[in-house]
């Protein structure tokens, strides 16, 4: 997982967007808000939900395919990301916001950072 | 988004600049010129004053391109929310069906792709979606910001035994040394007066080595931090 900022941690801690960074290394199918779809390996995940994938076969609204080495996908333009089946949503993310904890200790010491909003 | 003519390229934040590219708009070849992408936004000028940019909040995806079934040459593909012609950009849609606009950089240089998409998904960063509903953003409390106690040169926290293989140089270095501190500020626990307890190595799980010698003994005397 990378985390880029304070500011991603705090949002991604408080948000459903850290079950999609648990799905980094898995394939999956992306639907956009325009129907078309893209499916490929999860690279990252950010905060704002902008989604890299590689290897990507894209199914465009017309329904015409083209492959894609290396996707980028903009948050506000994901309509659905499909969960495969074996992954364990819950695991994913407790495991997840495990490692913004341990990220947030090991860097801050005995200081606390702020510690944002539980849903 | 903005379709401009005789505009300048930009000057300033630009994260790749490549030469010898072709834009084609929605399969209409514009020519060849200069794609810059800067921080602010994304432009194309073909050198003799003709071209455009995009704003980054109204490209949907961007990606590259390798599929010469699909496009005969490798090239950065940007799907553009809206409608854009070379006269102007009709992005007033509403709630009809989206409309969106496709556009091809062909650079020359095809080794300057993966560059070029890079640096793309760095701009695209530095955009988030505004009208955001979900936006959790207000935090409670006062943020503490890592880089202020001279860690500045961490920008990004990898957790996963995979990210280690991404360090730069620079990054691996800045690794080395708060690991290092960590080490130390465990070892100073048990350090008192110059007494070594014997159960100092026990303790660490992971084995990790603690360097009795204390290399930097002021490192810690004007710290705030608790450890």
């Amino acid at each position: 997982m990378v985390v880029n900022s304070i500011r991603e941690r705090t949002i991604a801690e408080n948000s459903m967007v850290v079950l999609l960074q648990g799905l980094q290394g898995e394939v999956t199918t992306v639907d956009l808000r325009d129907e078309s779809s893209a499916r490929g390996l999860v690279l990252n995940v950010d905060a704002f939900m902008n989604i890299r994938l590689k290897d990507v076969l894209f199914l465009d609204r017309r329904g015409q395919t083209a492959q894609l080495q290396d996707l980028f996908i903009t948050g506000r333009n994901v309509r659905y990301v499909h969960i495969p089946d074996h992954v364990n949503i819950m695991k994913t993310m407790e495991s997840q916001l495990a490692k913004i904890h341990r990220v947030r200790n090991f860097a801050g010491g005995g200081r606390k950072e702020f510690g944002g909003r539980k849903k | 988004m903005v379709l401009v003519r005789n505009l300048r390229p930009p000057t300033e934040g630009v994260r790749h600049e490549e030469a010898n590219t072709t834009a084609v708009l929605s399969g209409q070849q514009l020519g060849c010129g200069t794609l810059y992408v800067a921080e602010t936004r994304l432009s194309w000028f073909d050198g003799s004053g003709m071209g455009f940019s995009l704003e980054y909040p109204s490209i949907s995806l961007h990606a590259i391109s390798r599929d010469v079934s699909a496009y005969p040459e490798e090239h950065l593909y940007v799907m553009v929310n809206g409608k854009l012609d070379l006269g102007f950009l009709d992005s007033s849609n509403g709630d009809e069906e989206e409309v969106i606009t496709e556009i091809r950089f062909v650079p020359r240089d095809k080794a300057s792709l993966e560059s070029m998409f890079s640096a793309m998904c760095e701009c695209q960063a530095l955009h988030p979606d505004p009208d955001d509903e979900d936006s959790d953003n207000d935090f409670e409390g006062e943020e503490y910001n890592v880089e202020e106690y001279g860690h500045a040169d961490v920008p990004t926290f990898y957790t996963c035994d995979e990210g280690l293989s991404s360090l730069t140089q620079e990054g691996q270095a800045t690794l080395e040394r708060l690991e290092g501190m960590l080490a130390q500020s465990v070892a100073q626990q048990y350090h008192m007066a110059g007494v070594r307890t014997e159960e100092t190595k026990a303790e660490f799980e992971d084995g990790m080595e603690v360097d009795a010698a204390v290399a930097e003994a002021g490192q810690f005397e004007d710290a705030d931090v608790e450890h």
